[in-house]
């Protein structure tokens, strides 16, 4: 899933000043799972900014909806009849649903109010933490199921480096080395022979290094 | 503001802080006026929402009236519910209103008088610190 | 007579004698455990004393507002017969077989015809019956708005033109030639509880109560200050109609063998009695009164008492002067009264002016009652009071004849309530086991389909008699609320919980078609359930109405603002109407009921509570903490009356292991527990091993005991001549021969009691020195016994050993809590120095034996465990809080649970099993339902909102919710607690919870704020 978390109300504040009419949008797809963008976060900052702007003197008119999911253009279509009361949009999805608003309404000013941090997993209630970084190439299937891109630092392909003591980065204490734990997962599996495989230089052109990366699947693209 | 009365919303548990708030009235403890109370079934089910809301209606101060710890009847809806009021309390200071605006207090059925006490304290405390900026802000 | 006898065959209903708030309260009992009950009443309604009452202590509010209702509106009526203006004539037979003959007085009115329109009573005020006392008003013939039933009652005697009243009844119900009915009744049980009058004074000539207008009993002062009262509620001088200025109240008249033809007993309700009245009157006039109690000992030893005499004392200027007035005189010329009374530390005449002198009238059993004993056989006591079992204070010497309230002996509104539930329990038992009935298949009440109907609300508000209008305008009230959106109707409606407002508001739900309704009155917590039930009669779905709380939360503590206390109950209003109209009509869940009993603690208590609901067949786990049954019982050796009591535990102890339904876990310790009221689950261990049981049950008894004080004060564990009382009682017993050596021996009382750290009377103490002091004497009757003590609390028969003590040469010499007894090693003795005020100087006595009076304290560990494990409230002193200490004394808030003996308060052993036959009633009224209703408050998913994340999964303390195969959570109604967690964290906003959806709270918080900012 894509977490993401509120910007400082501030900053938020900054962005629609200009304005009387905002549409707030949110997202209930990932954004809802991780708290930071369904129809709650959505009620809380409408009200929020509210109260912030009568603070300085501005009545502002906030108009809360909640899409099925932001990325996707038929869901973006539900705003066409609420677009047009709005002087500019704020959404709570991620930097994809953000963008997909911009595309669809042209003329009206998008924010987002989120910053879209990582592709995480709830480690329990509450705590969410980052597993992939989507660079097109997965390792997975030789690294124990543990993703040295995401969770090492350095995202280094052959070990750990220098600074892994104790099982922790160098870093912070907080963080587990991630070659500690696929060590310990690989000899766990009996697989210790994996590690001695040598991983070549990382080709991140399937990483976004060649530009913006697009999925086409013939049989249901028209 | 001349002749300043707070206006403060009392979330509070059915089974502990409204049960005490009748037994400060069978009892008689007078306690001010400004205090209303809106019944809840848990404190654990008060909502930031619900808060935020009361705040942006006008409320000078609003607290979430629970089981002492330990004590909840549905076994942790009170310190999940003091926790959403560290969450909010930070997220009004974010808003430009004071934090101390908003409190959890722990209250167990039988406390009439503690009942009556901490409405007397946080309306005096809420009185000392003058009106919520969005309720003067409401009234321009 | 009329020779229409009905003659009855079958024996299996118990006859309860005497419709006051104890009978009304075991007829109930029985009636809710499926029991049919046949409940007379000479009045022509029901409620007896207390109808008479303005408010009761300690909560100082009218509850038999609260009760009465129920005899006739609810469900249960299918078991109670109700016959009022009937008296029981004989008895015959015997306990499962008793034949009982009732005679119905003509009431020539037809009740199925009366709507108590009032049209009779207007034109002929002279034919109406009503009870007489102060009130000189124009007299009601219902007794009190809440009468039931709601009907009136004819004086043929009074009536000159018979045909001329007939015909003023627009509904044809007069009937002159009424005739009186005779009715041989069959019965297993017969409980009586026709209550007791109050002394008469007026013999009395030297307090002139005969003479002076302005010298009242206690009872008609309460009358005065009643908003039914005389005066509608207004504070006057019964002679000239003055506001008083100054009132006294004296003590003991009629009580403590004071005066003549006084019992020889405490009357032990009057101190509080006299305590409400002034508190009362303070609170209403505050600083332009001035209260004065004469008295001899302030007997507050009920539960929490002491602090309501502290709150009298300290927070509302009451005078407490110790002191029993010689006279009452009334000087020519004069306004006021003047009493003239001496204290005990001074030899001065005091004479004071009082505008009016309350006596506190103490109790006695009216002649019909003695004639009624005595016909049925019952032996009476020196005081004319029925003989009991001293461990069964409601058993007689009859068997299947059971006495329960003031007419067992004196006693306050909680004691009588507890004596009835017991009575319930023993006369319910006496009853043939039978098939239960097939409820009659109830015709669904087919509630109004208002899913396209606009919000119509209708707003009915209570003056609750002064609790409310005594303190804001009620009319302001209805005038605002009819302006509100929505409202379509708005009136005020006196008692809104009484018979005939509840009628006058179904009327107006059904005429004007109303859906939904507000109720401006007391709390949801107590009357909720009332006007729930009342919109299902008048076809609407019962969720449809919103109570707002104006009493509790407005009149009551804002009782000194009036202005603030309109403004607050209109926004509390305002709140209750938004959010009724945002209210839908919501289904109830039912689960199957676990009959199983969960008895905690093996003491009497426990092991009575088991033994007479494993007699009613159901299964009784039974869990003590020690390794023996018996608790703090097996220290006793003998009470005050004599009765042994180690025969007694003995007895009990071998009926509970011999039971097979109870099945008994010592060692036992309580460590979890879950589920809900009918179905909880409970985990203890248990036995040496400690091992591990969980267990199924429906109710939990909570008889866990208390604990003897034992305090380090006055050399006790270190000097060998101090001992407790408890240790007193087994050594004086032990040792007889070193009694005989004793030449002093002295007692302390309230050592650990009444002090700032324990502020509550532990009860049982003055009784206890009383009974070593005399066992002491009888074995040595030259040893000199020294009591010190702050107020002798021998309530009620106790008086009368007190009496012989005193006789018997006991010196009772008092101390304050300034300035205690001191006491110091003396070798093997302790010297004893205190103050005597009739001789104004310090004595010290050397003694062989002191006894301290240490009390009890609760089991604060213990209970602070089980509150924890089972999340029940406890008082500031550690002590499990009853629901409702007069209504529900025995009954915890939470339901299924219910508690008894010491763990509620101290008692004594006696009175400790009354509690435990008490909750064996109680059980059976939620023992006898199949089913149990889980109500409505359970959270409910919008599957199309929901985003499946697993947050509610998480979040619930219960593990309800899971993600279903359609993709998102789900909640099983009767699975869900209703706490409301899962709403509030759900980050999709997909949930809510029934009953409290948050339209209906934010409409709350919007209405309050759209008039403070309009």
């Amino acid at each position: 899933m894509i977490t993401a978390e509120r910007k400082p109300l501030e900053e938020l504040i900054e962005y629609i000043k200009p304005f009387k009419r905002i549409l707030l949008l949110g997202c209930n797809e990932c954004v809802t799972v991780c708290a930071a963008g369904g129809r709650k976060e959505v009620g809380l900052l409408a009200s929020g900014l509210q109260m912030a702007m009568l603070k300085t003197g501005n009545n502002i008119e906030i108009r809360q909806h909640t899409l099925e999911r932001q990325c996707d253009p038929e869901y973006v279509e539900e705003l066409v009849p609420m677009i047009d009361s709005a002087d500019a949009v704020m959404s709570m999805a991620c930097g994809c649903g953000v963008q997909q608003i911009a595309m669809r309404f042209k003329d009206k000013p998008v924010f987002p109010a989120v910053n879209t941090t990582f592709m995480g997993a709830s480690e329990r209630q509450g705590v969410w933490a980052e597993r992939c970084q989507g660079c097109g190439n997965c390792l997975l299937g030789i690294t124990g199921g543990i993703c040295p891109i995401a969770r090492c630092a350095k995202q280094l392909m052959n070990g750990p480096c220098g600074g892994s003591t104790g099982g922790r980065c160098e870093i912070s204490e907080d963080v587990d080395c991630a070659w500690q734990l696929i060590w310990d997962r690989l000899k766990a599996l009996g697989l210790q022979d994996r590690y001695l495989d040598i991983v070549p230089a990382k080709d991140w052109r399937t990483g976004g290094g060649s530009g913006p990366r697009k999925i086409i699947r013939e049989d249901l693209a028209e | 503001m001349e002749n300043f009365e707070p206006v403060i919303v009392a979330f509070c548990c059915h089974y502990c802080a409204y049960t005490a708030a009748d037994m400060a009235g069978s009892q008689r403890l007078p306690y001010p006026p400004n205090v209303k109370i809106v019944q809840i079934p848990c404190s654990g089910k008060i909502d930031a929402l619900h808060i935020v809301t009361a705040f942006e209606k006008g409320a000078d101060g609003v607290y979430v009236a629970g089981c002492l710890e330990g004590d909840c009847h549905f076994k942790n809806g009170n310190t999940r519910a003091a926790r959403r009021i560290e969450f909010v309390k930070k997220y009004l200071e974010e808003i430009g209103i004071e934090s101390e605006r908003l409190e959890m207090v722990n209250v167990s059925a039988g406390m009439g008088h503690r009942f009556a006490q901490v409405a007397t304290e946080i309306t005096d405390k809420i009185r000392k610190l003058g009106p919520s900026p969005i309720r003067t802000a409401l009234a321009q | 007579m009329q020779n229409s006898n009905t003659i009855e065959t079958q024996n299996n209903k118990v006859l309860v004698v005497g419709g006051g708030l104890g009978g009304i309260r075991t007829a109930l009992d029985l009636a809710e455990a499926d029991k049919d009950v046949v409940l007379v009443d000479k009045d022509f309604t029901v409620g007896g004393l207390m109808t008479q009452l303005d408010r009761t202590f300690p909560t100082n509010n009218c509850d038999l507002c609260t009760i009465a209702p129920h005899l006739s509106e609810s469900n249960r009526q299918e078991h109670i017969e109700l016959m009022t203006m009937t008296s029981v004539d004989n008895v015959t037979g015997e306990k499962g077989n008793f034949s009982v003959t009732l005679i119905t007085k003509p009431r020539y009115i037809n009740l199925e015809k009366c709507t108590a329109c009032g049209e009779c009573l207007k034109q002929f005020p002279e034919c109406v019956r009503f009870n007489p006392g102060l009130d000189h008003r124009a007299p009601t013939c219902m007794r009190y708005p809440q009468a039931t039933p709601q009907a009136f009652s004819i004086d043929l005697a009074k009536c000159t033109d018979v045909q001329a009243l007939v015909k003023v009844c627009p509904a044809g119900a007069i009937n002159p030639d009424d005739m009186p009915i005779k009715r041989e009744l069959k019965c297993a049980s017969i409980v009586l509880s026709p209550g007791a009058d109050l002394f008469d004074p007026s013999a009395l000539d030297y307090l002139g109560y005969a003479k002076f207008p302005d010298v009242v009993t206690s009872l008609e002062y309460e009358r005065i200050l009643s908003a039914s009262g005389p005066t509608a509620g207004k504070l006057l001088c019964p002679s000239n109609g003055r506001q008083p200025k100054k009132i006294a109240w004296i003590q003991c008249i009629g009580s403590r063998g004071l005066q003549k033809g006084a019992g020889a007993y405490c009357s032990n309700a009057c101190c509080m009695f006299a305590l409400k009245e002034a508190i009362i009157t303070k609170e209403r006039f505050q600083e332009d009164i001035e209260t004065t109690i004469f008295y001899m000992d302030m007997r507050t030893f009920g539960k929490d008492y002491e602090l309501y005499l502290n709150r009298a004392k300290d927070d509302y200027g009451v005078r407490f002067l110790r002191s029993r007035p010689h006279s009452i005189l009334h000087h020519e010329n004069e306004e006021n009264l003047t009493l003239t009374y001496t204290q005990d530390d001074s030899t001065k005449q005091f004479e004071e002016k009082f505008d009016m002198v309350v006596l506190s009238t103490g109790f006695k059993t009216s002649e019909d009652t003695r004639a009624l004993a005595t016909k049925i056989g019952l032996q009476l006591n020196d005081d004319f009071f029925p003989v009991t079992d001293g461990f069964n204070p409601v058993a007689t010497t009859k068997p299947g004849i059971y006495v329960a309230g003031t007419f067992q002996g004196p006693k306050d509104i909680p004691d009588t309530m507890v004596q009835a539930s017991a009575a319930a329990c023993m006369a319910g038992a006496d009853l043939p086991f039978f098939a239960k009935k097939q409820a009659a298949e109830k015709e669904e009440e087919r509630a109004r389909d208002i899913s396209l109907e606009e919000p119509k609300v209708g707003v009915f508000i209570c003056d609750c008699g002064e609790n409310i209008g005594g303190v804001i305008n009620v009319e302001d009230l209805v005038e605002d609320a009819a302006k509100l959106p929505y409202v379509a109707v708005a009136k005020a409606e006196g008692h809104g919980c009484s018979r005939i407002s509840m009628q006058n508001i179904r009327q107006t739900i059904e005429e004007e078609q109303l859906n939904r309704v507000v109720i401006g009155g007391c709390s949801p917590r107590t009357h909720l359930t009332k006007f729930q039930d009342l919109l299902g009669k008048a076809g609407l779905n019962k969720y449809l109405v919103e109570i707002a709380n104006i009493r509790d939360q407005a009149t009551w503590v804002h009782f000194g603002m009036p202005g603030e206390a309109t403004t607050k109950a209109k926004e509390l209003i305002k709140m209750a109407v938004g959010s009724a109209v945002k209210a839908q009509p919501l289904a109830d869940q039912s689960l199957p009921m676990n009959k199983n009993v969960l008895v905690v603690g093996g003491g009497v208590t426990g092991m009575t509570a088991a033994l007479r609901l494993a007699d009613q067949g159901f299964q009784i786990y039974l869990a003590e903490r020690s390794d023996k049954l018996g608790g703090l019982a097996n220290k006793l050796i003998k009470t005050l009356e004599g009765d042994d009591v180690q025969a007694f535990v003995a007895d009990l102890i071998a009926k509970v292991q011999n039971n097979k339904k109870i099945q008994v876990f010592t060692r036992a310790l309580i460590v979890d527990h879950s589920g809900m009221p009918g179905m909880f689950k409970t985990g203890m261990q248990s036995g040496p091993q400690m091992f591990y049981r969980q267990i199924d049950h429906g109710v939990t008894i909570l008889a866990t005991g208390a604990l003897s004080n034992r305090p380090s004060q006055y050399l006790l564990d270190q000097s060998p001549a101090v001992r407790t009382q408890l240790e007193t009682q087994k050594f004086v017993y032990d040792n007889p021969d070193a009694v005989k050596k004793w030449e002093n021996v002295v007692m302390i009382q309230c050592v650990g009691s009444r002090t700032p750290e324990n502020p509550n009377c532990s009860r049982i103490c003055c009784q206890n020195a009383i009974k070593n002091a005399l066992a002491i004497l009888a074995i040595n009757p030259e040893a000199r016994v020294f009591v010190l003590y702050r107020d002798m609390r021998t309530y009620g028969f106790q008086e009368e050993y007190y009496q012989k003590a005193r006789s018997q040469g006991v010196l009772f010499v008092r101390y304050d809590l300034d300035t205690p007894p001191k006491v110091q090693a003396a070798g093997d003795q302790v010297d004893v120095t205190f103050h005597d005020a009739i001789l104004g100087m310090e004595i010290t006595v050397t003694a062989d034996n002191l006894s301290l009076s240490t009390g009890m304290i609760a089991d604060n560990d213990a209970t602070e465990e089980l509150a924890m494990v089972f999340k029940l409230p406890r008082t500031v002193d550690g002590y499990f809080l009853e629901d409702h200490v007069k209504l529900r004394p025995v009954d915890m808030s939470v339901p299924g649970f219910f508690v008894a003996g010491t763990a509620h308060s101290p008692k004594l052993i006696r009175e400790s099993i009354t509690q435990a036959n008490a909750v064996a009633a109680r059980a059976q009224t939620m023992l006898a339902r199949d089913s149990i209703n889980l109500g409505a408050a359970s959270a409910k998913v919008d599957g199309n909102l929901c985003a499946a994340c697993l947050i509610c999964v998480r979040a619930c303390p219960f593990d309800v919710p899971f993600i279903n195969a359609d993709g998102y959570s789900e909640i099983d109604p009767a699975k869900c607690h209703g706490c409301g967690i899962c709403v509030s964290e759900c980050p999709a906003k997909a949930i809510q919870l029934m009953q409290f959806e948050d339209d209906r709270i934010l409409a709350k918080v919007e209405q309050l704020f759209e008039r403070i900012n309009a």
